[in-house]
């Protein structure tokens, strides 16, 4: 009966509203997960064209090269958003564990000869022009 | 490799790491605090506020990562080594 009066109440503070004060965070984590699509999209497609350049001007190696970089970029990228979603929540920092990735990508074309240092680099850096690109595109 | 490139090396490779990550932690800390501020005060805009401090921290940590590399390919794939 008491439930069913202040469900009821017109006069309701929505700061005290638990259930709109849920759709609203989970409002807001939408929209930061749909950032992080576009991005990863944008990376994706800009890898496979890339990909498909080095492909045919470089040779299998190069190609092969480079999408192992953009791939490793993409997780990079990935671990990055994950930091900054947990910014202010759960931790008061963004994590450095991000960095691990680019030292195992030069550390791994230093041990294998058959990753090229360059073209993994370059591949590493493909979520540059993708994140350009999204900045640009925002309103 | 000669010993006296292997020592310049080493100290290049420290100074790449070492300068080269100064100006980004300063600008990412001094994002963060202002993006924690801002969500603080405007809750409803925090999608917008990480969105955009994630496209600043990729930016700003791409500098970090430049002299990461020039340091570990100073190290490990020396183009000065005899």
């Amino acid at each position: 009966m008491a439930s069913e009066i202040v469900e009821n109440c017109p006069s309701r503070d929505p700061l005290l509203d638990i259930d709109s004060l849920d759709s609203s965070s989970s409002v807001k984590s939408d929209e930061y997960l749909e950032l992080q699509v576009k991005v990863f999209r944008l990376a994706f497609l800009l890898t496979l064209f890339s990909v498909g350049i080095a492909g045919f001007f470089w040779g299998i190696q190069a190609s092969a090269s480079l999408f192992i970089g953009a791939l490793s970029g993409i997780f990079y990228f990935r671990l990055l958003a994950r930091g900054v979603g947990r910014l202010g929540t759960s931790s008061k920092i963004v994590g450095k564990v991000q960095l691990i990735v680019p030292v195992l990508l030069v550390l791994a074309s230093s041990r294998f000869a058959q990753l090229d240092l360059i073209p993994a680099l370059l591949g590493f850096l493909l979520y540059k022009p993708a994140l350009i690109i999204q900045f640009l595109s925002m309103p | 490799m000669d010993s006296i490139t292997t020592a310049a090396s080493v100290v290049a490779a420290g100074l790449a790491v070492g300068l080269g990550a100064i100006g980004p932690g300063i600008g990412q800390g001094s994002a963060a605090q202002g993006a924690v501020e801002g969500i603080a005060r405007q809750p409803e805009a925090e999608g917008k506020i990480r969105g955009t401090l994630l496209l600043s921290f990729a930016f700003m940590e791409s500098l970090t990562i430049y002299g990461l590399v020039v340091a570990l390919v100073l190290l490990f794939a020396n183009p000065f080594a005899g």
